[in-house]
C-alpha cells in the first residue's frame, strides 16, 4: 500500500496533513485528516471569572476572534440571564456584519478564489494571491487592501481594540456610536458594497462564464448530500447573528429548527480513534458513519449551507444572487462542495448591505446599549455563524460567577465529517491507478479548502489526550497500518 | 475601557495600524520608520515569548519617536498590514526547528517562517509584502525585514508562562534585537 502526504494544506490554518492510502492498484483506499492539537484550554479557563471568557476565547484562533469574542458575549447574557437592550444589539450585529465582510474577503482572494481564477491547475507557486492579480488586473489589489484595512480600523473602532476587542459586556457593548463614527461606518460600509458586487461580477465573468468551471463545481466528484445547518430570523432569512438553528434535510425541507441553548438535544459528538477532533452529528438522525443522505446525521455548517437551510436574504442585492445561484445551480439545496465559494461571495455581499443597514437604523446611536445583569449567574449558551459554520460557547458558573465547565462547538468542527468524506471522494474520482500529478493533489485539496477549515480552534475544545498511533483499518475493521503522528 | 486581567492582553492595540495612512490610498512614505514587531499568543506558553520581547523592548526604547514597537498575533497580510509605512521592519516570534529551546534564530521573509510569520490560512509573508506593493503600500524591501525566531519548547499548551529554557533568554533576545536596530540606525539606548 502506498501512502501520499499532502503536508502541509496549502493556504490553511492549523497545517493540516491528509494521507491518501492507496491499493495494490493504485486506487484509493482511504483517507485521513491529521490536525495537530493545542492543549488544556478548558482546564485553562476553569476558576477564571466567566466575564473573562469573550477576552479569552478570541485568543484562541488567529483567523476569527471576533465569532468567539461574540459568542462568548452572547453566552454571558444567557449567564447573567440578562437581556441586552435593542440598540446592544444592532450593534453587534453591525460590528459582526463588518468582520464577516472581511473575513470572507480574505478567503475568497487568498485562499478560494486562486483555484478558480488562477486556474485549478496551475502551477502552485502562481496558484495564490499574486496570481489573482496578474490575472485579474492590478487593481485588484488595491481594492482587496482596502477593503481588510476598512474592515479592521472599523473594527477597532467599535471593539476598543484591534482584532482582539473587549467590547462584550453581559447585557450589551461598553460603549456605543456617536454621529461621526456613524457617519465613517456608513460611507465604507457603502464602497464595501460596491467592492462585494466587483467580486460577484469577477467571479460571474471568471468562473460562470466558463463552463468547464461550472462543470468541475457541479460534477459528482464535488458533490454531497447531507442535511444543511444555518440560523436564521423569524423570516427564516440567513442572520449570522441571532436567529434559531434551522437544518434542513437532503430534500431541502426543514427537519429540526430550535434554540441555540438546546443544542445538545439536536447535535451529538462522535470520537473516531485516529482523529483528534470530535464529528459532531444530528442526534436524532443517528451517526451511520462516513456517509450522506437522509438516514445519516452527517451536515455541513457553511456559506453553502446557510443559504440552503434558509429561505432568502433579507438585503435586496444579496436576495437578487441569492434566487440566480439557485436559478444557475438548479434549484434548492445546492449540494456542490465547490458552489460554497459563489455562496460565501453572496454572503460578502448580504454583509455589506447589512452593514450599511444597520449603519443607517436610527437607533444605532442611542446611549441605551447596556443594562447591568442583576442575577446571580449559572449556565449559558451562546451561538453565533461564524465564517466557517455554526460556532456555539456553552459555559457553567458556580454562584460567584468562576466557570466550572466550558463546551464549544466551533465552525470547523461541525463540517469535519463532510470535509474527510468530500477529501475521500475527490481523491477517489481524481486518483486512478497511481497517478499522481500535482494538479490532481491540488483538486483533492480544493474539495478541503471549500470549508475553509480552520482547525487553529476546532481542537482547542477538546480534553481529550494525543493519541500517540493512527490506526488504519480496512471496511472490515482489520488494523492494516499503524502510523505514528506526524510521520515523514 | 475596561481593563484587561491578563497582563499580556492589553497591548495589541497596534501603532503600527494607525501609522498605515488613511484607508484605500496609498499611504505616504515616512522616511526612517522602523517597526519592531512582537508576534505570539499570550495563552500559550512559549508561543507568548515574542509578545514578552517586545513589552520590554516597549520600556528600553521609550522615547525614540523613530522606532514603533508593537504586537500583534498573526503573519501573511495582516503582518505586512502593520509593516505599511515603515522602512524597516524587525519581527520577533517564537520558532520551531529542533535546535535546543532558547536558540535565537535570525531569518529573513524567505527562509523559514517562524510560529506567526507566515500565515497559512491567507498567504506567506514574501506574497504579502508583494502583494502590498502591488497596491500601492509603502513596505520595507525585503532586505530590510529581519525575523528574529526564539527556539520554543512548548507551543501547544495553554499557560501563562513561557518554560524556564525560553523564559531565560528573553533579556538576551531584547538585547539582540537592540543591537539589530544599532546596526540600521545607531545610538540606541542600553
Amino acid at each position: 500500500m502506498k501512502r501520499i502526504s499532502i503536508d502541509p494544506i496549502t493556504r490553511l490554518e492549523g497545517h493540516g496533513k491528509i494521507d491518501i492510502f492507496l491499493d495494490d492498484q493504485g486506487d484509493v483506499a482511504n483517507c485521513y485528516l491529521q490536525i495537530p492539537e493545542l492543549r488544556g484550554f478548558e482546564k485553562f479557563c476553569v476558576g477564571r471569572p466567566v466575564e473573562e471568557m469573550p477576552n479569552l476565547t478570541e485568543r484562541i484562533c488567529g483567523v476569527c476572534p471576533e465569532a468567539h469574542h461574540m459568542a462568548g458575549t452572547k453566552a454571558l447574557d444567557a449567564v447573567f440571564h440578562v437581556d441586552p437592550p435593542p440598540a446592544a444589539k444592532k450593534l453587534r450585529e453591525l460590528f459582526y456584519s463588518i468582520f464577516f465582510a472581511t473575513d470572507h474577503t480574505t478567503h475568497f482572494y487568498a485562499l478560494g478564489g486562486p483555484d478558480f481564477v488562477v486556474g485549478p491547475d496551475a502551477p502552485p507557486a502562481e496558484r495564490n494571491l499574486i496570481g489573482v492579480i496578474h490575472k485579474v488586473g492590478m487593481d485588484v489589489a488595491g481594492k482587496v487592501l482596502k477593503m481588510r484595512r476598512d474592515g479592521h480600523k472599523l473594527i477597532k473602532m467599535m471593539g476598543g481594540r484591534a482584532v482582539h476587542p473587549n467590547w462584550g459586556l453581559p447585557g450589551g457593548v461598553s460603549c456605543g456610536l456617536d454621529e461621526a463614527k456613524r457617519a465613517e461606518i456608513e460611507k465604507l460600509g457603502r464602497d464595501a458594497i460596491e467592492f462585494a458586487k466587483f467580486s460577484l461580477k469577477l467571479f460571474a465573468d471568471v468562473v460562470l462564464a466558463n463552463s468547464q468551471y461550472v462543470d468541475l463545481i457541479k460534477s459528482d466528484m464535488y458533490t454531497h448530500r447531507p442535511y444543511n445547518m444555518g440560523t436564521v430570523d423569524a423570516n427564516n432569512h440567513v442572520n449570522f447573528y441571532d436567529g434559531k438553528i434551522r437544518v434542513v434535510g437532503p430534500d431541502g425541507k426543514e427537519k429540526f429548527k430550535y434554540d441555540a441553548k438546546d443544542y445538545q438535544q439536536y447535535v451529538a459528538e462522535r470520537v473516531e480513534p485516529w482523529s483528534y477532533l470530535k464529528f459532531p452529528y444530528l442526534k436524532k438522525i443517528g451517526w451511520k458513519g462516513f456517509v450522506d443522505g437522509p438516514d445519516s446525521g452527517v451536515y455541513r455548517a457553511t456559506p453553502l449551507s446557510r443559504l440552503n437551510a434558509a429561505d432568502g436574504l433579507a438585503t435586496p442585492l444579496a436576495q437578487q444572487e441569492y434566487v440566480r445561484f439557485y436559478d444557475t445551480l438548479g434549484g434548492k439545496p445546492v449540494q456542490p462542495t465547490l458552489a460554497t465559494h459563489w455562496a460565501r461571495l453572496i454572503e460578502l455581499l448580504y454583509a455589506t448591505e447589512n452593514w450599511v443597514r444597520l449603519a443607517t437604523d436610527p437607533e444605532i446611536t442611542s446611549p441605551e446599549y447596556r443594562v447591568l445583569p442583576t442575577e446571580t449567574p449559572t449556565e449559558g449558551v451562546g451561538c453565533v455563524e461564524a465564517p466557517r459554520g455554526t460556532l456555539t460557547h456553552h459555559y457553567t458558573t458556580d454562584e460567584r460567577g468562576l466557570v466550572t465547565k466550558v463546551n464549544l462547538i466551533v465552525g470547523t468542527t461541525n463540517n469535519n465529517a463532510p470535509i474527510c468524506m468530500s477529501v475521500k471522494k475527490a481523491a477517489q474520482g481524481l486518483i486512478k491507478k497511481g497517478e499522481v500529478r500535482e494538479g490532481l493533489l491540488n483538486m483533492v485539496e480544493m474539495a478541503f479548502r471549500a470549508y475553509d477549515p480552520c482547525f487553529g480552534c476546532a481542537t482547542h475544545s477538546l480534553p481529550g489526550q494525543m493519541p500517540l498511533e493512527i490506526r488504519l483499518r480496512d471496511p472490515q475493521g482489520t488494523v492494516l497500518q499503524r502510523l505514528k503522528q506526524f510521520v515523514d | 475601557m475596561p481593563v484587561p486581567r491578563h497582563p499580556l492582553l492589553a497591548a495589541d492595540d497596534a501603532p503600527g495600524a494607525a501609522a498605515a495612512g488613511a484607508s484605500g490610498s496609498p499611504p505616504c512614505a515616512r522616511p526612517s520608520r522602523t517597526l519592531v514587531i512582537g508576534l505570539g499568543n499570550p495563552l500559550v506558553s512559549d508561543d507568548s515569548v515574542g509578545l514578552r520581547v517586545a513589552r520590554a523592548l516597549q520600556t528600553r526604547l521609550a522615547g525614540r519617536a523613530d522606532i514603533v514597537v508593537t504586537e500583534d498575533y498573526w503573519g501573511g497580510l495582516r503582518l505586512m498590514e502593520q509593516m505599511i509605512g515603515f522602512d524597516r521592519a524587525i519581527v520577533v516570534d517564537a520558532i520551531c526547528t529542533g535546535a535546543p529551546p532558547g536558540t535565537i534564530h535570525h531569518l529573513t521573509p524567505e527562509a523559514l517562517a517562524t510560529q506567526r510569520s507566515a500565515s497559512a490560512h491567507d498567504v506567506n509573508l514574501p506574497t504579502a509584502l508583494a502583494f502590498g506593493r502591488q497596491a500601492g503600500a509603502h513596505l520595507p524591501a525585503d532586505r530590510d525585514v529581519v525575523l528574529v525566531g526564539i527556539e520554543a519548547q512548548d507551543v501547544v499548551n495553554f499557560g501563562e508562562q513561557c518554560t524556564p529554557a525560553v523564559a531565560a533568554v528573553i533579556p538576551r533576545a531584547v538585547d539582540e534585537v537592540v543591537r539589530l536596530l544599532e546596526s540600521f540606525l545607531g545610538g540606541l539606548p542600553r
